[in-house]
């Protein structure tokens, strides 16, 4: 007996859509393995995703799953979340989907660090759409849509994610499947907001004029750019800005949760305390 | 049906009448003139244990607000015509998706930032079709206070009646106005509340989206058992996304015949001494109040008006209006806006003779304006 | 439940070709040359998923871990005893990963 993945897959939907070779399916089992270990109940997950290809990952999990519009699965959750504070709520975006139509509620679902979990696939380009500009590309990289080789500077979404406030950070790589599992297990049982980046390959739209045209050399060339988070600490200033650092980058378990704010808003509403002042936080500007 | 009388303004009492027709969340943005629905409700909703939450921007308040619908709950957001503008693609995909939502908007000057603090009846039109796509939008107009109330509690029944966005139109004039309204008692609104259907059948026997071909989908509250996917792409009775031929038609298909087959569940009119007019006056919302005021003052004069006032805006009465065009040579169309209705009633009636009162300098309509042109016209 | 994730008898590794989609990540991942690519005319890419060498497989799960498509199983430990890692597994794994995931025709084990 393997590892029973159809008991949290629509099998009856698959094979699912994404190219032979794609991330997308090893995150979503990683996804899938972090919730065996949790032992949470299908019926008290909902997953939330938005445009792209990752768009499809809500799909394929047999939890209450809902595919809504470009950039705005942050929030989506969040009305979800708030309707059922005690059920688990989970996002999946791209780089296009959270950094760039979507940069705004991905901003202030960190800022509130209302208890949801954002897993950022990040194939460094609009692989859907065939292969525009995204805000990760790297420079100098070739897109469909600067075909002379990109300009635009590189959002680092993690480092968007601890300063916006969101409570939890982490990166990982599809090419280490067991550590993915592990931080998107303790990003789910997270208190508060987590923020999983999981580098992923596109060797189809990425990779095509790249020199990564299969997803093992995509897959190399992440693993190429990235270092676990203790090595990059030790690394000269200049080497830091080519690498990306792996690992729980942020883990605050006192940062005020946005639901549990909101109960306090219900208690003075409704007579039991009085009303909210700073004192009630520890930051007071 | 036991009534009360308040004080108070119609955006307080749109907001009132959502928390009284069971709304327990809100998801929203400021936006004049509308902002006071969410002042109201986010004092009101905490203290019935519901939620409301201002939200980063116009897309996230509908986003929120449709996602705590797509949970189960009955929901609400409020805004103006700019912040429709913001709101129409996702305002499509709870369309798409079938997912219960009132949205009031309080109508004031555009396009663009047009005259934020001054009235209009701008965004008829856009509450017709707001997103891309083809679908049959459900659309409510209150012409005095206390229809800001039950019209918003109207919209919540049938939201969930016919699982979708209803649009509850007010403007500037009637959302701030501020004076005496007898509304039915929360008591009296509670006991009509129709709560959207269930299926409570094994899940291995649940197709939400399954149902026959004049019915809105079934969509079981989340978290209950019945794990189903939400999805703004074609779709097929489990919610998963499809491209088969037959099924996408039928999916759309039925959303307009969800509607169009039950027009008689939503249409409703206040016909005014119209029985023994030779002049028909055509007029919704706020307007409606200075027609009527003319149709008094032209009546004591001698002249015979009469006042047809949709308020069910979409989907239109088109058969009375056809009836109405049939019986009234003279037919005057009163609109704040440079006619969005009257090609409605034009269309409805078959006739392009209909003569027009518009305005779109932000000010109300005054009795004297719609005298003078009865005069002007007839 | 389904029947993918039961093990056939005395099988330490084994795969659903309905799902695989043929991407050569299992075979690039196995370190013990257990796994290579076949040619197969009916598949989308020409080519399908083998299990070549089921003796030598360690059992490290590395294969089922990287497949993103839910194709691919390996055995439990408790009810499965896998090989150790050797050294012809090893050369036999080189040799396919040097030849475009594939164990050329003519590869010939040292033993």
């Amino acid at each position: 007996m393997a590892f029973n993945y159809d008991n949290y897959l629509r099998t009856n939907k698959m094979p699912t859509l994404w190219c032979w070779g794609c991330g997308d399916g090893v995150i979503l089992k990683s996804f899938i393995r972090a919730v065996e270990k949790l032992g949470w109940e299908k019926d008290d997950i909902c997953v939330v995703s938005g445009i792209g290809c990752s768009g499809r990952f809500s799909s394929y999990v047999d939890f209450n799953t809902v595919h809504t519009t470009h950039g705005r699965t942050v929030a989506f959750a969040t009305g979800i979340k708030l309707a059922n504070p005690e059920k688990h709520v989970i996002c999946v975006a791209g780089d296009g989907d959270a950094l760039a139509i979507g940069g705004n509620h991905t901003i202030h679902g960190c800022r509130r660090n209302i208890d949801i979990t954002l897993i950022l696939i990040n194939n460094f380009i609009y692989g859907l759409t065939n292969s525009q500009t995204s805000p990760t590309t790297p420079q100098g990289f070739w897109t469909v849509s600067q075909k002379v080789g990109n300009i635009d500077p590189t959002f680092d979404g993690c480092k968007l994610a601890e300063a916006a406030g969101a409570s939890f950070v982490a990166r990982e790589n599809v090419t280490a499947p067991k550590k993915l599992e592990k931080v998107i297990r303790e990003a789910i049982s997270h208190k508060g907001f987590s923020f999983v980046e999981a580098l992923s390959n596109c060797h189809i739209n990425l990779g095509r004029k790249n020199k990564m045209q299969s997803a093992m050399a995509n897959l190399d060339w992440i693993d190429s750019i990235t270092v676990p988070k203790k090595k990059w600490d030790a690394l000269p200033e200049e080497e830091k800005m080519n690498k990306l650092p792996t690992g729980i980058l942020k883990q605050d378990t006192e940062a005020r949760e946005y639901c549990e704010s909101y109960e306090m808003v219900k208690e003075v509403q409704q007579g039991k305390r009085g009303k909210i002042t700073q004192d009630d936080f520890a930051k007071k500007i | 049906m036991s009534t009360r009388e308040v004080i108070s303004s119609g955006n307080d009492l749109a907001a009132r009448a959502a928390v009284d027709a069971g709304c327990m969340f809100f998801g929203g943005y400021p936006l004049t003139p509308s902002s006071e629905v969410m002042h109201t409700i986010s004092d009101l909703l905490p203290k019935i244990g519901g939620t409301a939450i201002q939200m980063e921007d116009e897309i996230a308040g509908v986003a929120a607000a449709i996602g705590a619908g797509m949970a189960g709950v009955r929901t609400l957001t409020a805004t103006s015509g700019p912040g429709i503008s913001l709101k129409a693609e996702n305002l499509g995909l709870a369309q798409m998706c079938e997912v219960p939502l009132v949205v009031v908007n309080v109508m004031r000057g555009g396009p663009s930032t047009g005259l934020p603090t001054r009235v209009s009846q701008g965004d008829v039109a856009q509450a017709k079709n707001p997103s891309h796509g083809d679908y049959k939008s459900i659309t409510l107009c209150a012409g005095n206070l206390e229809e800001c109330y039950t019209e918003t509690v109207r919209a919540f029944n049938l939201a969930d009646r016919f699982m979708q966005p209803v649009f509850v139109l007010l403007d500037e004039t009637i959302g701030h106005m501020h004076a005496k309204a007898i509304i039915p008692t929360a008591e009296a609104v509670k006991e009509g509340i129709v709560p959207r259907k269930t299926f409570d059948g094994a899940p291995e026997d649940y197709k939400p989206y399954g149902v026959e071909q004049d019915q809105p989908a079934v969509l079981n509250p989340m978290y209950t058992g019945y794990r189903y996917h939400y999805t703004g792409l074609h779709h097929d009775a489990d919610g998963f996304p499809t491209e088969e031929i037959e099924t996408c038609r039928k999916l759309i298909d039925r959303l307009f015949k969800k509607v169009d087959d039950f027009t008689d569940e939503i249409e409703l009119n206040e016909e005014y001494m119209i029985d023994d007019a030779d002049i028909l006056l055509v007029g919704y919302g706020s307007a409606s109040l200075a027609i009527k005021e003319a149709v008094n003052t032209l009546r004591a004069e001698g002249i015979k008006v009469g006042m047809f006032r949709p308020i069910t805006l979409w989907p239109s009465p088109e058969k009375r209006l056809y009836e109405l065009g049939q019986k009234f040579d003279k037919v005057l169309s009163v609109e704040l806006n440079q006619g969005q209705y009257l090609e409605e009633v034009q269309r409805s009636m078959g006739r392009l003779d209909i003569q027009k009162l518009t305005k779109t300098n932000g000010r109300p309509f005054s009795p004297a304006d719609i005298i003078a042109k009865v005069k002007e016209v007839f | 439940m389904s029947t993918v994730m039961t093990a056939p008898a005395n099988t330490p590794v084994w795969v659903d070709t309905a799902r695989c989609k043929a991407c050569d990540i299992c075979v690039d991942a196995c370190p013990a040359g257990v796994l290579s690519m076949q040619q197969e005319p009916t598949s989308t890419l020409g080519a399908m998923i083998s299990v070549i060498a089921p003796d030598s497989c360690i059992g490290c799960n590395e294969c089922e871990l990287s497949c993103p498509d839910f194709a691919i199983y390996v055995a439990d430990k408790k009810e499965f005893k896998f090989a150790k890692l050797s050294k012809d597994a090893k050369a036999r794994q080189e040799a396919i990963a040097n030849n475009g995931f594939r164990l050329p025709t003519d590869y010939k084990e040292a033993n």
